[in-house]
């Protein structure tokens, strides 16, 4: 049996590394004492897969992470019992079952949403936004294993909206992410850098989405399990 | 604090994991009710603190088993120093962030003589004076324990109170007492707690010099205090308190699994070292005991992996039937068992393949020496038959690297006997070539001999830099192909003897090295020598006057006012035998050697599981 399960990371466990996380999560699993499924060989270990890498230093709204069990058990079942074990910032807030032919989280996460939190005015947020989508090159320095080269993000940034949040204003970007452009955080947030906004602006910075972009729409990877 | 912590300051720094607290297991207590405040202070970074057992099982003790409360903190990695010292951020407590400066009492672990430096720097980084004598009513207490407090005395200006011995037995009655004398004037309160057994206090002590620089003699100065401050020891430790629910950490530590201690103790004697001889005698648990240890502990942390810690785990009359059950009992659900120190035989081997379900990566045997002669010396009771028949079960089941740790600068040491290592090490190859179908790889690690307090060893002359640094040429002069050795550094090795056996004179030097930089001089990258050779020469300190002597058996020693059990006269006969070079067997299967501690402690030797050793029969 293989599930699908869309979690949350607070701000307190911002500065895990996907290692970490992998490992926080497969020792919730064993606490938890859900029946999940080893691979076979020497060193066996719980058959779970993690969507994207959450960045180190951000939290995360909507994560995924793919897990084979060895015995049924519902979902719900699943749930509650996970949770118990999880610490407090990171809960898991729906799972469904899926095929076992469901493509890999990995291969079709293709786009993901960036969130800033801002002391700034919406409004001048908003002729910031019009601005960048009105550019056809949006050139940074590459950040990451290919270091200091020139990336156009323009052609990675997908949607943008800005909300208002109690006294904040929150920029959304959606990206793409994976092959063949991945726009990272780090790379946005120089890009606001670059075009007026402050370091002093920016509040908190998280991932609020991770999707399964076709024909223009995002489809969550709870929704898009063929 | 701590919202500028996650904001402002951790982004900036290497492994902001080591810094947030908030693990799974953690325990913060409620702190206006809590009684006596104490924190849990590792001179070390966190995945390295995080990885010590007896933080782990104090931890425990105090927030489940009392009303008072304990917290931890480690040293800072020096980028993380670095800002908080610009943005004025004390050290604080990973439960509660609050300033260390907040606690009742400060205690700090000493793993490693040279680790001082970082007990400096995080008092400093708190803001509480570094020398005992200025701190003022209102400020914490500074204490300190782990197996370097054997010998406190190069650090006994620095800390109010040392706890000797094993600390689950005298920490919570260290807490009552500050509670509940905690209006007391501060001197008055040190004189309470010096009435406590294996607490010492070093501000009522005096000590007199020859004019030699040896010492005089040693006493209080107030009355009521005990002259010998006789070591704390856990009679049973089937009774003893022991973690269910250790914190488990979010980032990658050092030994990141689930620890059973499956004895405290060793008798084999080894003549140079100091844990066998300051952890007497052996205290097995029972398997029964230690099964229901593993079933708590993993259902609380959910660890894949469970570790049998000890001395020397393979002699522990159990392990035989703790393991097969272990195995069988969590063996299914990919939990493995680790064994951490071996035993240089084929049996050992055997075990090892038995649990070890995992790849074979690369086993370490530890024969210290390179010939028998040297071996009886030392009282290493590990004959070459025994290392080859261990080496060739190793490369028969599927090994295909060894390593070995031997020892350089030991007593009685000469060219032959470093010939006899490399020799000692091509002959282990040429075994592992006979089995494998490439050729083997050996790599060897060289460890300089440091003598310890409180060991046959204590009254010998270390070896200076240049002969370590000679024996070193000396043994690489010709190069072997796929044999690697490497050497501890000789400089460290020398200071870490200063310190081993050092006296109170030393403190002015310790400081004046912090105040030139000095931190994590564990770490090689940190290490400057330089700069304690500086700060020693301008204290008019000779440092060789500590290492580099042959002492006499009528020296009264800094640390002789420490009572760990053992009689002078045993480590006076095995000095001697060494210099014969007879070597001395085990207790458990040779009867009582007399070396006093049971006796003097009132304890037994406690085996568990029948015969002491059922691994051999």
């Amino acid at each position: 049996m293989r599930l699908r399960a869309e979690y949350s990371v607070g701000p307190d466990l911002r500065f895990l590394s996907n290692l970490d996380m992998m490992k926080l999560m497969a020792r919730a699993l064993r606490r938890a004492r859900i029946p999940f499924a080893l691979s076979k060989g020497y060193n066996p270990h719980i058959r779970l897969s993690m969507g994207t890498v959450l960045p180190v230093g951000l939290w995360g709204e909507r994560e995924y992470f793919d897990l084979e069990l060895e015995q049924e058990m519902s979902t719900s079942e699943f749930v509650e019992k996970i949770n118990r074990t999880l610490p407090p910032a990171i809960q898991v807030k729906a799972c469904i079952q899926i095929a076992a032919n469901t493509r890999a989280l990995m291969n079709s996460i293709n786009c993901a949403c960036y969130s800033f939190i801002t002391n700034m005015a919406i409004e001048k947020l908003g002729l910031w936004k019009d601005y960048i989508l009105q550019q056809e090159a949006l050139i940074v320095k590459s950040r990451g294993k290919k270091k200091n080269v020139d990336k156009n993000l323009r052609l990675g940034i997908l949607e943008i909206d800005v909300n208002r949040w109690q006294n904040f204003a929150i920029i959304n970007i959606w990206v793409t992410n994976g092959e063949p452009l991945n726009v990272r955080y780090d790379e946005l947030k120089d890009l606001l850098m670059q075009t007026g906004i402050n370091e002093e602006n920016i509040v908190d910075i998280y991932r609020s989405g991770n999707y399964i972009r076709v024909n223009d729409k995002y489809y969550s990877p709870l929704e898009k399990v063929k | 604090m701590k919202d500028k912590l996650f904001r402002d300051i951790l982004p900036q720094v290497s492994k902001p994991a080591r810094y947030t607290g908030g693990e799974v297991n953690m325990i913060k207590k409620d702190w206006e009710e809590a009684q006596a405040k104490m924190v849990f202070a590792f001179p070390d970074v966190y995945e390295v603190g995080m990885s010590h057992i007896g933080g782990k099982i104090l931890y425990g003790l105090v927030n489940e088993k009392s009303n008072h409360l304990m917290e931890r903190s480690f040293a800072p990695w020096p980028d993380l120093e670095e800002v908080m010292r610009r943005e004025n951020i004390p050290l604080y407590s990973l439960e509660s962030f609050r300033p260390l400066g907040d606690f009742d009492v400060v205690g700090f672990s000493l793993q490693y003589e040279l680790s001082i430096t970082n007990v400096l720097n995080m008092l400093d980084l708190s803001g509480i004076p570094l020398w005992s004598k200025e701190r003022q009513q209102g400020c914490p207490l500074v204490i300190a324990g782990g197996p370097v407090v054997f010998n406190p005395e190069p650090f006994a200006e620095f800390f109010d109170a040392f706890l000797i011995g094993d600390g689950e037995e005298v920490t919570l009655e260290f807490l009552d007492c500050v509670y509940k004398n905690r209006e007391m004037a501060r001197d008055e309160l040190l004189q309470e707690l010096a009435r406590i057994e294996g607490v010492y206090i070093p501000a009522l002590f005096q000590v007199e010099y020859k004019d030699d620089g040896t010492i005089r003699k040693m006493f209080p100065i107030a009355k009521g205090v005990p002259a010998k401050v006789r070591r704390r020891i856990v009679q049973d430790l089937d009774q003893a308190y022991y973690p269910d629910k250790p914190i488990v950490p979010y980032m990658d530590i050092v030994h990141d699994r689930a620890v059973l201690e499956v004895m405290r103790g060793c008798q084999r004697s080894c003549r140079f070292c100091h844990a066998g001889m300051v952890y007497r005698p052996v205290r097995e648990r029972s398997v029964d005991t230690l099964k229901k240890q593993a079933a708590a502990q993993l259902a609380s942390t959910g660890y894949e992996e469970i570790s049998l810690a000890s001395l020397s785990t393979l002699d522990y009359s159990g392990v035989n039937p703790l393991v097969k059950e272990l195995v069988k009992e969590y063996g299914p659900q990919g939990t493995g068992v680790s064994l951490p120190s071996l035993r240089v035989d084929a049996f050992s081997i055997d075990l090892v393949n038995e649990v070890q379900k995992v790849r074979k990566t690369t086993l370490t045997l530890a024969p210290e020496a390179g010939t028998q002669r040297l071996r009886d010396i030392i009282n290493k009771n590990v004959s070459d038959e025994q290392l080859f028949s261990a080496v060739e079960a190793a490369f028969k089941s599927g090994w295909n690297s060894l390593k070995l740790y031997f020892m350089i600068g030991l007593p009685g040491e000469n060219e032959a006997d470093l010939d006899g290592t490399i020799e000692l090490i091509k002959k282990v190859k040429a075994i592992g070539d006979r089995y494998s179908k490439r050729p083997v790889e050996i790599r060897a690690g060289l460890a300089s001999f440091v003598p310890k307090a409180h060991t046959p060893f204590q009254w010998r002359a270390q070896n200076s830099i240049e002969e370590l640094d000679k024996k070193r040429r000396y043994m690489t002069r010709k190069k072997h192909r796929r044999i690697k050795l490497s050497f501890h550094d000789s400089e460290t090795s020398y200071l870490e003897g200063v310190m081993a056996r050092g006296d109170r004179r030393l403190a002015v030097a310790i400081y004046k090295a912090w105040e030139k930089g000095c931190k994590f001089d564990g770490w090689s990258e940190y290490f400057h020598f330089n700069r304690w050779m500086e700060a020693l020469q301008e204290c008019n300190i000779d440092p060789d006057f500590y290492n580099l002597r042959r002492r006499s058996y009528g020296e009264v020693f800094p640390w002789d006012f420490i009572e760990t059990g053992i009689d002078r006269e045993y480590l006076v006969e095995e000095d001697e035998r060494a210099e014969k070079g007879i070597s001395t067997l085990d207790c458990r299967q040779e009867g009582c050697r007399d070396c006093g501690v049971c006796m003097a402690l009132g304890v037994d030797l406690q085996i568990k599981e029948g015969s002491a050793n059922a691994v051999e029969s």
